[in-house]
């Protein structure tokens, strides 16, 4: 019979649970610090495959922006965890878990991309902008405004397919930004201290990515509606 | 005087309403009368939702999860 450990009883303190009950969507509510406490101090297995739970696709998910290869991937979501697993101990708490745990990710990542010497930091979007040579955008956008399609269109298999193929070509550090930004949802800040960039230089990173991406949605839906 | 140029470099100052007083205005202003800059706007507000979208993406295969898991059977400490 399965152990019932520390989590399942903290489950039922937050949440109200008897401690015999099984683990539910309610475990999302226990932040993770207080599983990797559980961890740490109880060896608490559940805490710990909880964890894996909450990061496995985020993990997998970086380190395939990343690397854009799926072996390479797989790879670093594995070493993230071992990683984690023989310096859990050591985890001050001084950052959020989560951005040490993308942090990782990121530096084993980008090994690997230096290991199939895959490194593509020479390439650039600084220059790209959609206006003119005067600074107007004059009849290069509103005649490809797709911005009241509806959702059906806009939020197809293939729409979806179309985005992601985009994100996939941005460089590398760009493409980067956009997947902790704007897939991922983490603030200017986080991203910034994860990557070690300024907050500026970051902003100015993800405004030529957006714009990028921005282009080749309008290129793709005008192209759809003719 | 504000062109377009100005709205799409500070559209993440717009977007994320860190814009001082004044340059608001001034832009704001632009935005009024330029059909391009509404446009603008509006696909790059649309761009940003449609790419938080890919959030919802799975890449972990029962497989690599299966594998995942064996791995750390192995590494986890008995109880």
């Amino acid at each position: 019979m399965k152990k019932a450990g520390f989590l399942r009883k903290l489950v039922g303190a937050f949440t109200g649970q008897k401690k015999k009950e099984a683990i539910t969507p309610e475990t999302n509510r226990i932040p993770d610090e207080k599983l990797i406490e559980l961890f740490i101090t109880s060896n608490d297995k559940d805490a710990f495959e909880e964890i894996v739970n909450r990061y496995e696709d985020k993990i997998y998910g970086l380190a395939f922006r990343i690397t854009r290869d799926h072996h390479s991937a797989e790879e670093v979501l594995q070493e993230v965890f071992l990683t984690l697993l023989k310096k859990i101990g050591t985890f001050r708490g001084e950052s959020k878990f989560s951005s040490w745990l993308y942090r990782v990710t990121a530096n084993a990542s980008y090994m690997h991309l230096r290991a199939e010497k895959k490194y593509e930091s020479d390439l650039s979007l600084d220059d790209y902008v959609p206006y003119d040579e005067n600074g107007t955008l004059m009849g290069r956008i509103k005649v490809k405004d797709w911005s009241d399609r509806p959702d059906q269109a806009l939020l197809s298999k293939e729409a979806m397919e179309i985005i992601e193929k985009a994100v996939d070509e941005l460089p590398e550090p760009y493409r980067v930004v956009v997947h902790l930004r704007d897939i991922e949802g983490l603030s200017n800040e986080e991203v910034s201290v994860l990557l070690g960039l300024s907050v500026p230089a970051l902003k100015s990173r993800l405004h030529r990515a957006r714009l990028f991406l921005r282009d080749k949605l309008s290129d793709y839906f005008y192209e759809r509606s003719k | 005087m504000v062109m377009c140029k100005d709205v799409v470099e500070n559209i993440i100052g717009y977007i994320e309403a860190e814009l001082d007083d004044k340059t608001l205005d001034e832009l704001e202003r632009h935005l009024h009368e330029c059909p391009e800059c509404q446009a603008f706007v509006r696909t790059y507000k649309k761009m940003l939702e449609l790419t938080g979208k890919l959030r919802e993406r799975t890449f972990v295969t029962p497989e690599i999860r299966q594998r995942l898991k064996e791995l750390l059977k192995s590494k986890l400490k008995p109880n």
